[in-house]
């Protein structure tokens, strides 16, 4: 058995080096793959034949009111409870420090019981300043585009359809600014999930709420249509409400995330470069090489209708468009060697941008559904942090060394690597950026930048162990206790490939944005549209299967769940069967 | 007013940082008093009691090893809450018992000795066998004995008043712990001298409790609640127009 196990591990194909894969870089250049979490939770819904059904839907004339949705799975049932309310335009903010929005919801365990419904519309509006109840398992808040929605409502009310561009433009009606899990403001723990079958992967919670606001976003402009023109209103069409998203606004309040979770992080990336490696070495077919031509295409396609107002990010996608050019005809003509995917992420990190190699990468892990989609059972992990107290102090010398090189080659004397510091604002506790030497707060600063961290941390030890050669750690703690929390750490991550971002979050360079799309991409989202430097728009579930779909229980799960880089339906005057979108490219 | 254990541990640790902990000191303080709190043993009354001498005293002041060999040591807690005397303390006998198979530490002078098991039940669930001992009064003698099994979250909880009280009876406001590598060390309560059994806490028992906390949240007095808001607050940077441009330009 053990021999077995052993031999297995051997077997196993080699991942890409965590030096390159944790470059702050690349990890901004990640688009969602097939074990992003909301392609794993779609996928999950339809495996279960999970049931969304409209509970209670009041609404005014003008969309305000209450709405109830049930989900029913095989495990458990729960409820999203929406709160539709007037806001002026004035207050309508996507920054945390927010304090009313078009709408506020909640996903709730069990059924909702009058007194529990009263309790929620007294807190769930009030978001962060609401003393909320321990069966919500998540809530968040969401603001219109209302340009969209004008556009929406107008249409249908005239008995048309809206303009495929508008959906182009702006991939939704509503965009959510937070979505709160893990016992925030009271909601239920993590330790409630982490042993519900039906939410046990990282997120999976948040973006069934997600989704089940997708669902109320296009019910409420057909509900205002209606109610705007009664004898005119039509529906939305099938394949405009499967091209909707719901969007996303994130600032910097996702960066501290990925700094204070990196056994989690090691978990998600571990599972994508494991997928990689699977990937890269089987040996493709005709049938998989046309598959990959087919998804290229669909990417492509998926960028260049990708509108952004980000100059960079613009001159980003233009040149993976360019460069998935090139792979097209290589790809088409290439002989079929058994290395082909080996030779396409050579050739692809030999010449092209790294935001062209990890789309490839993501599109080559696609392939594989089966091998693949068994690691989204390894995407969660019980976080500690521990010490190792009877290390020999030696010994955590040299695993410094060979771990956290990145971090002590930074020159923390040059004034541009210590240029940034991050710290917590009075305001809804928002984390922001500040200039060391001209803002205030550096003596609160949070401690999110690892490689000064370390470093000190070696000097001290260093200096520590040249006076007590043969010293433990514990001996070095008793004597340094301030290093504790660092050391803590290292010990831990040394054990880990893929956990610490490898770069300087300090340095006058370093691109905070690079951090958001990390763990939207891992979240799955799309349509990555930076605002600047530090606030980015994203769109989730875009082409995902509609809750009509889910209900009518696919038999056909691979089709199911092949709705990744969603792009236009074409006018959709011209009615399609959404079903026919997902394999069909000539729809392009 | 209830709240959720996460909500608790963020806020503890936020205001044992108010309150000058260090980074990593603030999250194993949050840590024990939050697991107390969740097994209903009384965590957030150990704390508010002893919230005042937690700020007044010394953030620089350390626990200081009197003796050590490779099996034992003692070690003086300085009159300091066991949140800031306890947690490399207790990892110096994780690391003897390791490496001898059994070790025995004593601090001395220590106080909130209570709260000292929500770091035992962390060196459990590395593998640790714990016993913990302490005297909690004096007139009457009670003695409180703790004891993990290796890998058990939960412990085993015994207080017990004793009737006849030993000639030599000084206060002792120390700790004295006994780790394990192999051997359970469970309390079994067993004696030839007279003792009223106060409370027991068995570890199913326990873990009941602990599920609730749970499922329904962990009730705090808003007046404490208050309090760690306001120790939490000097953590946090005073906002105006320009630092608002810190986490970029609104949209």
């Amino acid at each position: 058995m053990i021999d077995a196990v052993l031999q297995a591990a051997r077997t196993l194909p080699p991942m890409r080096a965590p030096s390159l894969v944790m470059d702050l870089e690349r990890l901004g250049s990640l688009v969602p793959s097939r074990l992003s979490f909301a392609r794993s939770l779609i996928r999950q819904m339809a495996r279960q034949r999970w049931h969304i059904t409209r509970q209670y839907f009041a609404l005014d004339e003008g969309g305000y009111g209450e709405v109830i949705y049930r989900v029913q799975t095989p495990n458990g049932r729960y409820h999203v409870v929406i709160f539709s309310r007037p806001l002026d335009d004035d207050q309508r903010t996507d920054r945390v420090i927010a304090n009313a929005w078009d709408l506020t919801f909640g996903l709730v365990e069990g059924d909702v019981e009058d007194s529990l419904f009263e309790t929620l519309a007294e807190n769930v509006p009030l978001q962060e300043a609401g003393r909320q109840h321990p069966r919500l398992l998540v809530i968040s808040r969401a603001n219109k585009s209302l340009r969209n929605f004008e556009i929406f409502v107008n249409a249908l009310a005239g008995g048309e359809q809206p303009p495929v561009q508008a959906i182009r433009e702006v991939g939704y009606l509503y965009r959510t600014t937070a979505v709160y899990g893990n016992g925030k403001f009271g909601i239920a723990d993590y330790g409630r999930l982490k042993n519900n079958p039906d939410f046990r992967y990282p997120f999976s919670a948040q973006m069934t709420a997600v989704y089940v606001l997708r669902q109320f976003s296009i019910e409420q402009a057909e509900h205002l249509a209606r109610h705007r023109a009664p004898e005119t209103a039509v529906p939305l069409e099938p394949t405009l409400r499967r091209y909707l998203g719901i969007g996303n606004s994130t600032g910097l309040g996702m960066a501290p995330f990925l700094i204070r979770h990196p056994q989690l992080i090691n978990q998600w990336v571990h599972a994508r470069e494991q997928a990689l490696a699977i990937a890269k070495s089987q040996i493709p077919s005709e049938e998989a090489r046309h598959r990959l031509l087919s998804l290229c295409t669909r990417a492509r396609e998926y960028l260049a209708e990708t509108r952004v107002e980000d100059a960079d990010q613009t001159v980003r996608n233009t040149r993976t468009i360019n460069e998935l050019d090139d792979i097209l005809p290589w790809l088409e003509q290439v002989e079929l060697e058994d290395n082909l995917w080996q030779q396409l992420t050579d050739w692809s990190e030999a010449a092209q941008s790294v935001d062209t190699q990890e789309m490839i990468n993501t599109l080559l892990i696609e392939l594989y559904p089966e091998p693949v989609d068994l690691l989204e059972d390894t995407m969660a992990v019980e976080e500690k942090f521990e010490l190792e107290p009877d290390m020999p102090l030696i010994r955590l010398k040299q695993l410094i060394e060979t771990q956290f090189d990145w971090a002590l080659a930074e020159d923390f004397d040059n004034p541009e690597a210590r240029y940034w510091f991050w710290y917590q604002s009075v305001e809804k506790e928002e984390p922001r950026l500040g200039i060391r030497g001209e803002d205030p707060g550096v003596e609160k600063e949070l401690p999110l930048a690892i490689a000064p961290r370390v470093q000190r941390s070696y000097r001290a030890l260093q200096s520590y162990l040249e006076a007590n050669p043969g010293a433990l750690t514990i001996d070095f703690l008793l004597a340094e206790p301030a290093h504790m929390e660092c050391i803590r750490r290292i010990q831990t991550m040394a054990m880990t490939a893929f956990g610490e971002i490898q770069g300087n979050l300090w340095h006058r360079d370093m691109k905070p944005m690079h951090l958001l799309r990390t763990k939207l991409s891992f979240l799955g989202a799309n349509r990555f549209d930076p605002r600047g430097e530090r606030w980015v728009r994203v769109t989730f579930f875009q082409g995902a299967p509609l809750v009509e779909e889910l209900n009518a229980e696919p038999t056909d799960l691979g089709t199911f769940d092949d709705w990744s880089f969603a792009h236009s339906p074409g006018d959709a005057r011209d009615s399609v069967d959404p079903t026919q979108i997902k394999r069909d490219e000539s729809l392009v | 007013m209830k709240v959720s254990f996460n909500e608790l541990q963020a806020l503890s640790r936020k205001a044992f940082m108010g309150i000058g902990f260090a980074e990593g000191h603030a999250d194993d303080a949050a840590d024990m008093v939050t697991w107390m709190e969740s097994y209903d043993l009384h965590g957030l009354e150990a704390l508010n009691r002893g919230l005042e001498h937690l700020m007044n005293s010394d953030p620089d002041t350390r626990p200081e090893i009197l003796y050590q060999d490779s099996d034992l040591a003692v070690v003086d807690g300085h009159h300091l809450s066991v949140l800031r005397a306890s947690n490399l303390a207790l990892e110096l006998a994780f690391a003897k018992a390791r490496s001898r198979g059994l070790s025995v530490i004593k601090i001395r002078r220590c106080h909130q000795r209570q709260l000292i098991m929500g770091y035992l039940a962390r060196l459990s669930a590395r593998g640790m066998n714990i016993t913990a001992f302490w005297r909690n009064a004096h007139d009457p003698l009670t003695e409180q004995v703790v004891g993990f099994r290796a890998n058990s979250t939960v412990p085993s909880i015994r207080v017990y008043a004793v009737e006849e009280v030993p000639e030599e009876n000084e206060a002792n406001d120390g700790i004295t712990l006994v780790m394990a590598n192999h051997v359970d060390l469970l309390p079994t309560m067993r004696s030839d001298y007279r003792y009223d059994l106060l409370a027991k806490h068995e570890e199913s028992e326990l873990l009941a409790v602990r599920e609730r906390a749970m499922t329904s949240g962990i009730e705090v007095t808003p007046e404490l609640w208050l309090r760690l808001k306001q120790l939490a607050h000097v953590t946090l940077v005073e906002s105006f127009d320009a630092s608002r441009l810190g986490a970029g330009p609104a949209e």
